[in-house]
């Protein structure tokens, strides 16, 4: 009962995070009906930028989405006006080409940069553990959990309470009337990829606290975050924390309980069955 | 205009049939040129599916690797040769295609998500390959009987070579064939507007279903003869990269076209292998940048592929000729 425990906190953690990488994809989608392939990528370029202000400025890991979050959001917007401007109207396969080809660039570059070997920081302000009942819980994971959340709250109250909140919501809703009320329909797009894009960096600064990063972890952040997304549907976002967090647990009890090369096997298994029997998502209001 | 295809048409059969003995002493191009013809085919079977019905299928690797792995096992547990084994590779691929079209298409999951989730395949194929240790496990699995060609192991990559034609022209003509058949028709219309086809009583679902199978069934066959030039069987074979190069490719030489995908992937992989094979010594991952750049730009400039450029380049300097000749 208590490995059950433990595995279930562990989990729960991670899905916060989940749950944070997938809120910048789901506004992506949400918003323009683009699928970014490259967005599971973004995550490990943030993890490489965290990473390399830890070992070369001494940065604490935790701290560097203060500078990354503002560089992924001008990343996400030159991506937005240098691809994907161009190809809102054609067809979806030539969008996916293009963000594939984006994913490709990245990990690439990232291969390029710091070679094929995973790296992590030897330390963080935050590492450490405490035990609560008979759980364990490490410190950083824990304040990762607790910034994913938080950070999930303030965009939800950008989006109801801000005017270019309010944008991206019109034109995901309804783009024409959008534009007849005054809505700047490309800005609002870049705002939304740029902000989607940053998000990842808060993500990824918070990762490495307590994970190692490699060239070839994008491929699996962007597949998991495609499953919490399909098991949430588009436009809840507390669904999107209920969803992180199952999807987080089914991996730590499948890591448990069966064997620690089937966490990634049973979130895919969960994504292929949620897609044929609930292809709205669990959550969603679409 | 007519005479001048079928002259054109000949004159690269001829090309690509003589072509190994250009190379004879060279083992390096011969792989590469095995590389391209072997990208060739997986990307023109996607064509039936991806580009004739639309359908994003990101699963080659799922497909190919059961090949693969049906033909190694067989080769290995029973001593059967490779060419059976890769006609029974293929069937078990058809057999999963099935198993995982039927829902797919009955529950409606099309686009983005079909895309996604058949992109996902591939890696729990691969997982599952791993844990299963009785046919994959993380190590590699050597074929026996090298030099052999009972067991389609030869010592050369001609052989191999020329069976990656034989694919190459089977699949060609299959997707002619169908592009002229009544499925081929209900294709078009299903990749293009799915509702309205199925109002105006194509049956969707069972269209998809067939161009997946023989999707699949040409895919299994390849990643048989993909085992047997590698020498080995490995859950890495269950590959997403490979997967989504092959949609790529299919994209970029243009969708739907009988011989774009063969255009795109003979002009991309050459691309990608000479790039690699220049830069590869000191920066390992630069080819696969500069790859990257190239395949995004023809995407944003030339999204209906780069065939259609090779064509609008043809007609035009094929008029022009025309006209000068009547001219004089």
């Amino acid at each position: 009962m208590d490995a059950v425990i433990q595995l279930l906190v562990n989990g729960a953690l991670m899905g916060c995070i989940y749950a944070l990488i997938t809120l910048g994809l789901s506004l992506i989608f949400g918003v323009m009906n683009i699928v970014n392939f490259a967005h599971g990528d973004l995550v490990m370029i943030s993890m490489y930028m965290a990473f390399w202000m830890g070992s070369y400025m001494g940065l604490d890991a935790s701290l560097t989405p203060l500078i990354t979050f503002p560089m992924l959001f001008l990343l996400g917007i030159g991506i937005y006006y240098a691809l994907i401007d161009r190809t809102l109207r054609q067809k979806y396969v030539t969008q996916i080409a293009v963000t594939v080809g984006l994913m490709t660039f990245l990990r690439a570059v990232a291969q390029l940069a710091w070679k094929a070997q995973p790296r992590s920081l030897p330390y963080s302000l935050i590492s450490g553990n405490f035990q609560i009942g008979s759980a364990t819980i490490m410190t950083s994971r824990l304040i990762s959990a607790l910034v994913s959340v938080l950070v999930i709250v303030l965009v939800a109250l950008f989006l109801s309470r801000t005017w270019p909140g309010r944008a991206i919501r019109a034109v995901s809703d309804d783009l024409d009337a959008s534009s007849l009320v005054g809505v700047n329909q490309k800005a609002t797009y870049a705002l939304a990829f740029g902000l989607g894009s940053a998000l990842t960096a808060i993500a990824g600064g918070m990762l490495m606290t307590f994970q190692q990063v490699d060239p070839t972890m994008g491929l699996r952040f962007g597949l998991l975050s495609w499953c919490v997304l399909a098991l949430t549907g588009l436009g809840s976002i507390s669904g999107l924390l209920i969803s992180g967090i199952i999807v987080g647990c089914a991996e730590a009890l499948a890591m448990g309980f069966w064997d620690p090369r089937a966490r990634l096997l049973v979130v895919y298994l969960i994504f292929i069955l949620v897609l044929w029997l609930r292809p709205r998502g669990v959550f969603g209001r679409k | 205009m007519k005479n001048l295809r079928i002259v054109s048409l000949l004159f690269l059969v001829l090309l690509v049939l003589i072509l190994p003995f250009f190379f004879r002493s060279n083992q390096y191009g011969m792989i590469l040129l095995t590389t391209i013809l072997l990208y060739g085919v997986l990307a023109t079977a996607w064509n039936i599916i991806g580009g004739m019905a639309g359908q994003l299928d990101l699963a080659a690797g799922a497909y190919l690797g059961l090949g693969a792995f049906t033909t190694g096992t067989l080769l290995l547990r029973f001593n059967l040769t490779p060419w059976i084994g890769i006609f029974v590779g293929g069937l078990v691929a058809v057999l999963f295609a099935i198993l995982v079209g039927l829902p797919l298409f009955r529950f409606k999951v099309k686009e983005v998500w079909y895309a996604l989730s058949s992109s996902a395949l591939v890696e729990v194929l691969r997982i599952a390959f791993i844990m299963w240790e009785k046919i994959g496990g993380p190590v590699e699995r050597y074929l026996p009987s090298y030099g052999s060609a009972l067991y389609m192991r030869f010592s050369s990559y001609i052989p191999y070579y020329y069976i990656m034609v034989i694919l190459l022209f089977a699949s060609l003509f299959v997707n002619y064939w169908i592009s002229r058949s009544k499925l081929g028709y209900y294709l078009i219309a299903l990749g293009d507007d799915e509702d309205a086809a199925e109002v105006l009583g194509v049956n969707v679902r069972s269209s998809k279903l067939k161009a997946l199978v023989i999707y699949a069934f040409i895919v299994g066959l390849t990643g048989g003869v993909y085992a047997c030039i590698y020498g080995f069987i490995h859950p890495n074979f269950f590959s997403s990269p490979l997967s989504t190069e092959v949609a790529i490719l299919g994209i970029v030489g243009g969708m739907g076209i009988t011989y774009g995908p063969l255009v795109g992937a003979v002009l991309l992989v050459s691309m990608r292998e000479l790039l690699r094979a220049n830069l590869g010594g000191q920066l390992e991952s630069l080819y696969l940048v500069i790859y990257s750049v190239v395949l995004i730009l023809i995407v944003l400039f030339r999204p209906r592929g780069i065939t259609t450029l090779l064509q609008d380049t043809f007609n035009k300097v094929f008029s022009r000729w025309v006209r000068n000749n009547h001219a004089e």
